[in-house]
């Protein structure tokens, strides 16, 4: 069936995406300043017989595709080796971290999508309006706001100024307001302007008149033509926008203090922990391609033009 | 220049062009050396002497702003320009020959579409131990391919009008259809890339310093102030609320220059 | 059947409608902001009456028609009364559908008026299969009653219920239109330009199938048409509309062979016959104003040959001109005698010579395992003018594109005299859609001076000597092509074409975009400039009326492979191929006005 050929095509894309995305991450190694010997020992005392040791766990003396080999083959088993810094497997370190970016990514894609969505529709259908305009340019600033930015002027006016919320900590509901509203700001825009050109689109098409023309009840018009043609671009954007979330909301967990993957990420790169920054990327980089396979699915799902293979 | 204000262009050319002047005139205009502290004084808030305050180690806020200016807005000149020339010119070429070019970087465009894109800048300039001009160069290889993409899309759907065929048909060459035919009616476009080029660069950059990444610390950059300072919000929150105000104004002048060019351009 | 409804007088609004009436529309106006568009458009429908309402672009027809169904795009707002008869069997007062709440519109849609539109590609949802289109439009689908509709329209593949419309050819996805707007089983049904987008053949099965339907239901149509012919064939009477108003409505019979505005007058002048070739192609100068502009005159006034003082003063109300026929015309209109060529003297002195202009031979061109060409042979000869016929999918495009050098063929030779000139002094092209043919961020003199650059150095003229050839002024070298109307962008792309002086024009469908009246000037342009400069032409297009007023011999094309060649007058009158055939018949005949026969040889 056609259904099971562009599944399994796209499949097989996915497989070599991550393949690429896993050589450039072992390469990374490579540029550690000082050579991997170095940047795996880390703190560690540097002597004839630790370098030996490291040289002889990471396969350091084999040609790079051997290594590389020992490494994917630890990789897909779980296993990315040790933190140079934390002293322990780099699997329960990003373990330890998870929960918190996780909570953070659906706390804020909730919010994008609660508010982006209908904010985009209503401007949509009422085009050239006074919300389309006030809309249209709230977006356009929303876009061009730093999430640092939006993150510390929070901070300062809840935080610091009114003592609405807690500025420090990670463990209580409360916590994550300030952070999500931070993340979910810009990407409302997004979601909004998608949700609006679509609207726009749908509601100029041929079709939604002629289903007029016949007519089907309001509910119909907007259900089965206006929402179900809307939905398909307006569903990659969120799917990126989630995608981006989970690999660690970096700014905004920098600035909140959030111990999540993306605080990880940065303590990681400037302590120069590579094994630790490989997983990170490997996993983020899986994370994007995971979703993006997602999204084109249920286009499947929702198109019969693409399931048919007519459309790309 | 009466129709640019009427407009209502006339903001954002204003905040742009005072921008623009005071990165030439930055070091005459501060008042203060902006790297010189006065550990005794420590972070106050603003005053006669000090209009913005002090940071924790007793440093002009104000001298500082004035002195990162340049940070903050060459590497994005730099990127937006690199970006745009990069990004329109393979953009034309794959979208108007076609090809194994056009098969290569469409390859290339969706592996790094693919990718966590801040992720690898973060990991690239950290790791590698990368200076300012290192992560500027990042962000041009990462920021050209959406240009890329939105150029050959739309030289794509050019070249299949009829005024193209008729150039063909006069037998002139690629190069003049692609850039005395093709270009002027993407014209738009480029111009509106340009400045969200900038604004994209802009954040992207002071986001890397506001991580630790990319510049020295100490440097007078906006987003190492916003980093170095938010600590001290209690004592001079100037510190690091103003670099964020302009970083913020700096950016959403550029996208709404942007947008008004695009919709004059293209009615 | 129809025949003397009182269409025209005023009426009360609440009145009653007359018996037989089903729809009535009283001083239409259609306004953008303030702005009107359409202006005071009376407009009757009686039951089981099959109405055409005629007009070139800009005349508001499309317009009409979205008011009298509520549909009217955004921004525009409808003023005057449109009344639609109780439902038969319940007598009552007629329904007021202007300014009706959108929840009483609804009710009426799809039950009482039907509306079938233009494209059938953008007029299904493309998520939806079309047994689904029907399903949700039938009041309560019963069994099979799917099945039964498709039948309906001729669809009687049952699998096609299944598909989904991008998986349908544009001729099925109509007919699906049609069962599902015929769903609700309404009393009106309201066509507009429904088979522009599709091939000719097509078209004409499409127009036999919605004839068949109205006949059998006792339906009442009102199709919305610019073809004047195809309004002539189908409608029991017919109403033409020029710049948002009514100029003339009566009889089909009546309108066709005497016309009582010298509007419909010129548009059947312009119109080109598959019968016979005009000695001269009358096109009507100038072009449609906008409503707004002319409001308080005759709309026609500045481009009429019969103008009088009194046109221009007050706007000519519509005034009964013979049974059943009004007109808004104050003056007798007089026909003029139109010639007919005698056929062929140029196209028997073209004798095959030895050297031919073009010599194609065994061209073929594929793409991936589809054929679009599959071995032509083709010559022509210097100063030739020859036709390339066929449907969409014929492979004529790619023959053209293949002479142009915009496409590189499979296999074949091509052979242009003489040998060694570059071919771009050789061939040129006049493409089909004037509003891209141009590019819009060139100035015309720009373009014109670069095309004029690519000529044989003795032979380099100047814009403004380009311009004036295709009679445009030369002042317009300045503008921008967004500032020239259709016939006149085509004029700049004919004038480029010829400047480098090219021993042959490719013309792929240069008027298949254009208005009637505007089409007869470019076609009288080109027969111009083809005779003055000695010029070959191969003329590419599906339209066989057109054809015949423009070529010496024609060339029909079917799926990649000429099925008949030989001099146009002698193909078109008897068509050896059963395809030819086809294609002839499906041409509507042009109406034949008295007095014009007689000059006919």
């Amino acid at each position: 069936m056609v259904f099971a050929r562009v599944a399994t095509r796209r499949l097989g894309a996915v497989v070599v995406l991550l393949l690429v995305l896993s050589v450039l991450t072992y390469g990374l190694l490579a540029l550690a300043p000082g050579g991997p010997e170095q940047a795996l020992l880390g703190e560690r005392a540097s002597t004839p017989e630790t370098r030996a040791a490291i040289r002889l766990q990471y396969h350091l003396d084999e040609p790079f595709p051997v290594r590389y080999w020992y490494w994917l083959s630890g990789a897909l088993g779980g296993d990315f080796g040790n933190s140079v810094y934390f002293r322990q497997p780099v699997l329960s370190v990003i373990g330890e971290r998870l929960p918190v970016t996780t909570t953070l990514a659906g706390f804020a894609i909730v919010l994008t999508l609660a508010v982006g969505i209908p904010a985009g529709l209503a401007a949509g259908l009422r085009r050239g309006s006074a919300i389309d305009r006030g809309v249209t340019f709230g977006t356009l600033v929303s876009l061009a706001f730093p999430p640092f930015g939006i993150a510390l002027i929070l901070l300062y006016t809840f935080g610091v100024a009114l003592r609405w919320l807690p500025i420090y900590g990670s463990d209580q509901v409360a916590n994550y307001v300030l952070p999500a509203i931070a993340l979910a700001l810009g990407q409302a825009a997004v979601v909004v302007r998608q949700t609006r050109a679509a609207a726009l689109d749908v509601g100029g098409q041929d079709y939604v008149t002629f289903a007029r023309a016949r007519g089907l009840s309001r509910l119909r018009v907007w259900g089965s033509y206006s929402l179900r043609n809307a939905a398909l671009p307006v569903m990659t954007v969120a799917g990126l926008l989630a995608a981006a979330n989970l690999t660690g909301a970096v700014f905004v967990e920098q600035a909140f203090s959030l111990p999540g993957l993306g605080s990880l990420l940065v303590q990681a790169v400037n302590q120069k922990d590579i094994p630790l920054v490989q997983a990170l990327v490997l996993l983020g980089g899986a994370v994007v391609i995971a979703v993006n396979l997602l999204v084109d699915l249920l286009y499947m799902v929702i198109d019969p033009r693409v399931r048919h293979g007519a459309a790309a | 220049m009466r129709a640019v204000l009427r407009k209502g262009w006339g903001p954002s050319v204003a905040v742009l062009a005072l921008l623009a002047l005071i990165t030439l005139a930055g070091p005459w205009l501060a008042p203060y050396d902006p790297g010189a502290h006065d550990v005794d004084l420590g972070a106050v808030g603003p005053s006669a002497q000090h209009l913005l305050g002090t940071d924790n180690l007793g440093r002009d806020v104000l001298s500082r702003l004035l002195a990162g200016t340049r940070t903050a807005l060459i590497g994005p000149v730099l990127i937006a320009l690199g970006t745009t020339l990069l990004g329109t010119t393979l953009g034309l070429l794959a979208g108007y020959r076609r090809g194994w070019l056009d098969a290569v970087l469409m390859r290339l465009t969706d592996l790094m579409f693919a990718l966590p894109g801040l992720l690898i800048l973060i990991v690239v300039v950290g790791v590698a131990g990368g200076s300012y001009a290192t992560a500027v160069l990042a962000l041009i290889v990462l920021g050209a391919p959406a240009d890329i993409r939105v150029i050959r899309s739309l030289a794509l759907s050019q070249r299949e009008l009829a005024y193209v065929d008729a150039a063909r048909t006069l037998g002139l060459s690629g190069r003049r259809i692609m850039f005395r035919h093709l270009l002027p009616n993407l014209g738009p476009t480029v111009t509106a890339n340009l400045l969200l080029s900038f604004v994209f660069a802009l954040i992207a950059l002071s986001g890397l310093s506001f991580l630790g990444i990319g510049l020295p610390a100490g440097t007078p950059d906006w987003g190492l102030m916003i980093a170095e300072n938010r600590t001290i919000l209690d004592l001079n929150p100037w510190a690091a609320v103003a670099p964020t105000l302009l970083i913020t104004i700096t950016a959403v002048a550029a996208t709404i220059l942007g947008d008004r060019v695009f919709e004059r351009l293209s009615a | 059947m129809t025949a003397d409804l009182p269409a025209g007088l005023p009426a009360d609004p609440s009145d009653e409608l007359p018996p037989g009436v089903l729809l009535s529309v009283r001083g239409l106006g259609v306004g953008l902001g303030g702005r009107p568009i359409v202006d005071g458009v009376d407009l009757t429908v009686g039951a089981g009456e099959t109405v055409g309402l005629v007009g070139e672009s800009g005349s508001g027809k499309s317009l009409t028609a979205r008011a009298v169904a509520g549909l009217l795009p955004p921004g525009l707002t409808a003023t005057g009364s449109i009344r639609l008869a109780a439902p038969a069997g319940r007598p009552g007062p007629p329904v007021e559908l202007a300014g009706a709440p959108e929840r009483v519109l609804r009710k009426i849609r799809g039950r009482r008026i039907g509306l079938l539109m233009q494209d059938p590609f953008a007029m299904l949802n493309p998520l939806l299969t079309a047994g689904a289109h029907l399903a949700e439009t039938l009041p309560r689908p019963a069994r099979g009653e799917v099945t039964q509709r498709l039948a309906e329209v001729g669809i009687t593949d049952p699998d096609v219920a299944r598909r989904y419309p991008f998986q349908l050819s544009g001729g099925m996805r109509q007919r699906v239109a049609i069962a599902a707007a015929l769903a609700g089983d309404p009393e009106l049904l309201i066509a507009d330009e429904p088979t522009t987008a599709l091939d000719a053949t097509i078209q004409h099965e499409i127009m036999q199938l919605l004839a068949r339907i109205q006949a059998a239901r006792g339906m009442a149509v009102l199709l919305i048409t610019h073809d004047l012919r195809v309004a002539f064939e189908l409608c029991d009477r017919v109403q033409v509309m020029y710049a948002g108003r009514v100029l003339e409505t009566g009889s089909a019979k009546a309108l066709a062979t005497g016309p009582s505005h010298p509007y419909t007058l010129g548009l059947i002048n312009a119109l080109p016959a598959v019968e016979r070739t005009a000695v001269r192609l009358e096109g009507i100068p100038g072009s449609v104003p906008r409503a707004a502009d002319v409001a308080g005159q005759c709309a026609f006034a500045e481009r009429c040959a019969q103008r009088r003082d009194d046109c221009l003063t007050a706007r000519p109300p519509l005034r009964p001109a013979g049974a059943g026929r009004l007109t808004a015309c104050l003056h007798e209109v007089v026909p003029r005698p139109v010639a007919s060529a005698p056929e062929g003297p140029a196209a028997a002195a073209r004798e095959p010579s030895a050297q031919p202009l073009l010599l194609v031979e065994g061209l073929r061109k594929q793409y991936g395992t589809a054929v679009a060409l599959a071995g032509v042979d083709l010559r022509i000869e210097p100063g030739e003018r020859l036709g390339l016929v066929g449907e969409s999918g014929s492979g004529k495009t790619t023959l053209a594109r293949c002479l142009l050098g915009l496409t590189e063929p499979s296999g074949g030779r091509i052979t242009f005299q003489p040998p060694g000139t570059p071919r771009h002094r050789v061939v040129q092209c006049v493409f089909q859609d004037p509003s891209t043919s141009l590019n819009p961020a060139m100035p015309v003199g720009a373009t014109l001076a670069e095309a004029s650059g690519r000529a044989a150095p003795g032979e380099r003229r100047p814009p403004g000597e380009l311009l004036e050839l295709v009679g445009l002024p030369a002042a317009y070298a300045t503008l921008r092509p967004h500032r020239l109307s259709g016939g006149e962008k085509q004029r700049v792309a004919i004038a480029r074409a010829l400047a480098v002086r090219p021993e042959l024009l490719i013309c792929d469908e240069p008027t298949a975009s254009l208005d009637v009246s505007v089409q007869a000037h470019i076609l009288e342009l080109l027969r111009t400039v083809s005779a003055e400069l000695g010029t070959a032409l191969l003329f590419v297009t599906h339209d066989l009326a057109v054809v015949r007023q423009i070529t010496d011999r024609i060339v029909v094309l079917l799926h990649g492979r000429v099925v008949e060649s030989g001099p146009t007058a002698a193909v078109l009158d008897s068509p050896d191929h059963d395809y030819t055939r086809r294609l002839v018949a499906s041409v509507p005949p042009a109406p034949a006005l008295t007095g014009r026969d007689a000059c006919t040889s």
